[in-house]
């Protein structure tokens, strides 16, 4: 039996969202909010885990009204229970950790697991900070893990070896995208998602938060090339890049 | 009573018995194990037209014309026969007693002897498609019962003409039982020619003889009627049924109602409706299926005739052990997806439907096919890669493009053309249904300008949906995505409501099959036409101008149609009518209309990898230049996608174009 606590988090999907034209601004008013996609490698994992070795699933999300939608497809994919965390603003690894942190401890959990790094702030920081709030190891940057007693395993390519890592419960672990392919949800989850309950908390602790300024697309002049015939191949486009950067 | 008489009444008995058993059990099975029902609607007229068509007058077996002809005879010579065995047994039993008389024994006795010797001849014909030219469809496949079957048939044959002949020299006359004893010679005159060549034997020897060809014959039909419904050769009580019962709209799929059924898709034989029993029990295992499905001639395993027996065999099996044991459902009907049917022959299908139109007992693989793949998808999301993310797309972007839905009319910039998204309250006759792949794919977007072009030269009021526009459902929905598939026309349905459209027309065929035939279960009645059948009737109604262009008279044109265009709506004749205002020099292709082969894209397959065997494509792009074409014409963005990519990666870019019918009428109106 293994129970684990999988953080979850919403993003706008980077797709549909468009930098103004005047301004630069990323235009996030209607961009709909999906379930980033590291945080899916996780929640996947999470449930294939419990579906090896028992136990259960929570998933935690910091967000609003619109992460129920968030919320359910983690049901659909196998979490038994969710907390959406709401009204904390900010731009804050440690702060956040601390959030996250309190209400991991108010839940049973051997593993706690979440995405390397999101793919929208990239800070790649916070399950350190996790593990260090918590004061349990952390095992990073995993493509497997396997679950051995209380003992946990993981493999991780590093930049010039694979290492395999283990500790005891309770432990910290975030997942590279390589870890798992995320599941289709079956129909008969995804309808028990939409009925079963979320339970939905307020943020209690605040601190000092760091706040965006300004977040510009970089300008860039572009010469829109397009290489109508593909099929001339690489040594065309080098051809060009080459006459280009003359 | 004659001791025979009552050996002939004691086995016929014995053998009806067994036939009777046997059925019996199988609508047993057809009654207790489905959990579905097929929901036939009753259309007498049309049902009674399609016995005829397709039983009585054979038709569909005459797409294959040596097979056809060989089984037509063989049929026709087997209803003529059943005249005469009925009268054989009963006079056997009651002698003295006879079924028929006058002319009506005359006409009859005159069509069986005609028949005995075609169905000789059929035999000999049959024996030498399947064992000497070894025919490709046969093969691999219950030999035995081939055989055995054959050799019964044979062997009735034979002994109706030992008997005739019997009769003809005056031998039988004075036994009990015999019949035909009134007719005069010429009334049998195959039976007469060989009387008057064979030689004449004692009245004794013929004695023996007449009783010995009298016992062969009778226990051959009692053989045959007890095997009938253990083999193959069910199909002869079975087809004719499931004709009659056969669904109007054939591969056409139908919605599930998540919110009441509990079972999703085709997992086990409880899956399946009485009327899919019918299409196992019908199988005749002729292999027709197999021989045309795109798949399997390019080399993939999934071969539709090994889906149907496959099926077959383990509901046999299961329906068996659920009659004689009982007990737990859950138990015994195991799932038939893995074992005996492959997940990936599932995938390799391409919903072409050419299984369904060859299949001459009017059997539906497709929807199998595709229930088979929703179980895997609906229920334990299983799915190839590409096939999930195919999914995701859609999902998030309505589309099966990870592509801004906002940017889906930007190929229309510049066009002025009405954009309902920008301009809702805009006057139109005709909606431009454009569909996701001539929306985003650059090529595709040249079809998209073409039909725009099109349309405004012959002043058609039009509008697009611009960026309301949604993914029809089509791809979610034959990768069995149902719920998405669900989703998707839910929303468009909406979306066309509230736009009041009643006449579409689409450049995508597989959009036009959505719309026209599907939409109506989901609440909206629409007017649809494929581009090319609209084109046709603007030309014909003098609305455009075609004018021959100074290459017309060097190029080389071939019409590939589209499954969905073709097959699933029909419609044959329109685009080649469009082609034929312009082309010069036309030539169809070895497997065309009904027969044409598939591009390789449909049912989710344009998004996926071929891996297995050699691409279809590459086959269809190989017809093509076996007639010399330089111009493939087609009318599908698929088609366009799969064919234009076979052209280039097999080396034939430089002689060889894919055009869309309305690129072609575009670039001849100005
Ligand atoms: S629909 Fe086409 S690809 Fe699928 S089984 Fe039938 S013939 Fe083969
Ligand atoms: S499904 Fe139809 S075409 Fe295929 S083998 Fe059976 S009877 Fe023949």
């Amino acid at each position: 039996m293994v129970d684990i606590v999988v953080l979850i988090k919403q993003m706008p999907d980077l797709e549909q969202v468009k930098p103004d034209p005047t301004t630069g601004e990323p235009q996030l008013k209607n961009v709909p909010l999906k379930l980033e996609n590291l945080s899916e490698n996780s929640v996947e994992e999470a449930v294939r885990l419990k579906e090896k070795y028992g136990g259960k699933v929570t998933a935690v999300i910091f967000g609003n009204e619109q992460s129920s939608a968030i919320m359910k497809k983690a049901y659909a994919m196998g979490a038994d229970e969710g907390y959406i965390i709401t009204g904390f603003k900010g731009n804050n690894p440690s702060l956040t950790a601390k959030v996250l942190g309190e209400k991991i401890k108010a839940l049973k959990h051997d593993i706690v697991i979440l995405g390397n790094q999101s793919a929208d702030s990239i800070s790649g920081l916070l399950g350190g900070k996790i593990a260090s709030y918590l004061g349990i190891p952390l095992l990073g940057n995993a493509n497997s893990i396997e679950v051995d007693g209380s003992t946990v395993k993981v493999k991780r390519a590093l930049e010039e070896n694979n290492q395999v890592i283990q500790a005891n419960f309770p432990v910290v672990v975030s997942v590279t995208q390589e870890i798992n392919e995320p599941r289709l949800p079956p129909v008969m989850q995804i309808m028990q998602a939409g009925r079963k309950p979320i339970n939905t908390e307020a943020a209690t602790i605040t601190g000092r938060e760091v706040r965006i300024i300004s977040n510009k697309a970089p300008k860039s002049e572009r010469k829109k090339i397009i290489f109508e015939d593909v099929d001339k191949g690489i040594a065309e486009v080098a051809k060009v890049l080459k006459e280009e950067m003359r | 009573m004659y001791v025979f008489s009552i050996i002939v009444l004691i086995g016929l008995l014995a053998a009806a018995g067994l036939f009777l058993f046997t059925i019996v059990k199988l609508l047993w099975n057809a009654v207790k194990i489905p959990e579905k029902k097929p929901g036939l609607k009753l259309q007498l007229g049309r049902r009674i037209y399609l016995v005829i068509r397709n039983v009585f007058l054979q038709a569909k077996l005459f797409k294959d014309l040596g097979g056809g002809i060989m089984h037509a005879l063989m049929f026709w010579g087997f209803i003529a026969f059943a005249a005469y065995s009925s009268d054989f047994l009963l006079s056997a039993i009651f002698p003295g007693f006879h079924l028929i008389s006058g002319t009506l024994e005359r006409v009859a006795f005159f069509t069986v002897d005609i028949f005995a010797m075609v169905v000789l001849l059929d035999v000999i014909h049959a024996v030498i498609r399947r064992w000497g030219i070894k025919i490709k469809r046969y093969q691999g496949y219950n030999g035995f019962e081939a055989w055995f079957i054959l050799s019964l048939i044979a062997i009735l044959m034979t002994t109706y003409f030992i008997l005739a002949v019997l009769r003809l020299d005056h031998i039988s006359q004075n036994i009990p039982g015999s019949i035909g004893e009134s007719l005069v010679p010429m009334n049998t005159p195959i039976s007469y020619a060989l009387a008057s060549v064979l030689p004449k034997i004692s009245v004794s020897a013929g004695y023996y003889v007449y009783w010995t060809a009298f016992w062969i014959h009778a226990l051959d039909f009692m053989i045959f009627l007890a095997y009938i419904p253990t083999s193959k050769h069910l199909h002869l009580f079975a087809a004719p049924f499931n004709v009659l019962f056969a669904k109007e709209d054939q591969a056409i799929l139908k919605p599930i109602d998540f919110e009441k059924e509990t079972r999703f898709g085709a997992t086990d034989v409880r899956d399946f409706n009485w009327k899919d029993y019918f299409d196992f029990y019908a199988c005749t295992e002729c292999g027709r299926c197999t021989a045309n499905c795109p798949a399997n001639l390019t080399g993939k395993t999934l071969s539709p005739r090994d889906i149907i027996w496959d099926i077959r065999e383990t509901l046999m099996a299961q329906g068996n052990e659920y009659r004689t044991k009982g007990g737990d459902r859950d138990q015994i009907f195991k799932t038939v997806i893995g074992d005996p049917i492959k997940e990936e022959d599932l995938w390799s299908c391409t919903t072409c439907m050419a299984c369904v139109e060859q299949c001459p007992v009017m059997i539906d693989h497709v929807s199998k096919i595709v229930d088979m793949r929703r179980s895997l998808v609906l229920n334990q999301g299983k799915a190839p890669r590409e096939v999930i993310d195919l999914t995701r797309n859609i999902e998030q972007y309505g589309s099966p493009y990870a592509i801004d839905p906002s940017t889906r009319a930007d190929w229309a910039e510049g066009l002025d053309v009405v954009d309902l998204t920008k301009t809702p309250d805009a006057q139109y006759d005709v909606l431009y249904w454009v569909g996701c792949v001539a929306s985003f794919d650059k090529r595709n977007q040249e079809v998209a300008k073409s039909i725009v072009k099109i349309l405004k030269k012959a002043d058609v009021k039009f509008a697009i949906l611009g960026s309301k526009e949604k993914c029809t459902g089509d791809p979610a929905r034959r990768t069995g995505n149902e719920y998405l598939a669900d989703m998707m026309i839910k929303e468009n349905v909406e979306t066309l409501k509230a736009n009041r459209v009643q006449k579409v027309i689409t450049g995508c065929a597989h959009c036009f099959n959505s719309l026209k035939n599907e939409y109506k279960d989901f609440g909206i009645e629409l007017e649809v036409h494929h581009h090319t059948e609209y084109i046709n009737k603007l030309i014909s109604d003098k609305k455009l101008n075609v004018k021959s262009i100074d290459s017309d008279t060097l190029e080389k044109y071939t019409y590939h149609d589209p499954c969905y265009v073709g097959r699933y709506n029909k419609t044959y004749e329109e685009p080649r009518d469009v082609v034929k205002t312009f082309a010069l020099n036309y030539e169809e292709m070895e497997m065309n209309k009904s027969k044409a082969l598939c591009c390789g894209a449909g049912g989710g397959r344009l998004w996926m990898e071929e891996k297995e065997g050699t691409m279809i494509s590459h086959k269809r792009i190989e017809q093509a230049d076996n007639v010399g074409a330089s111009t493939v014409v087609t009318a599908c963005p698929y088609c366009m996608t799969m064919l234009d990519d076979a052209r280039k990666t097999t080396g034939r870019e430089e002689k060889m174009k894919i055009q869309d019918v309305s690129e072609l009428i575009a670039s001849r109106i100005e």
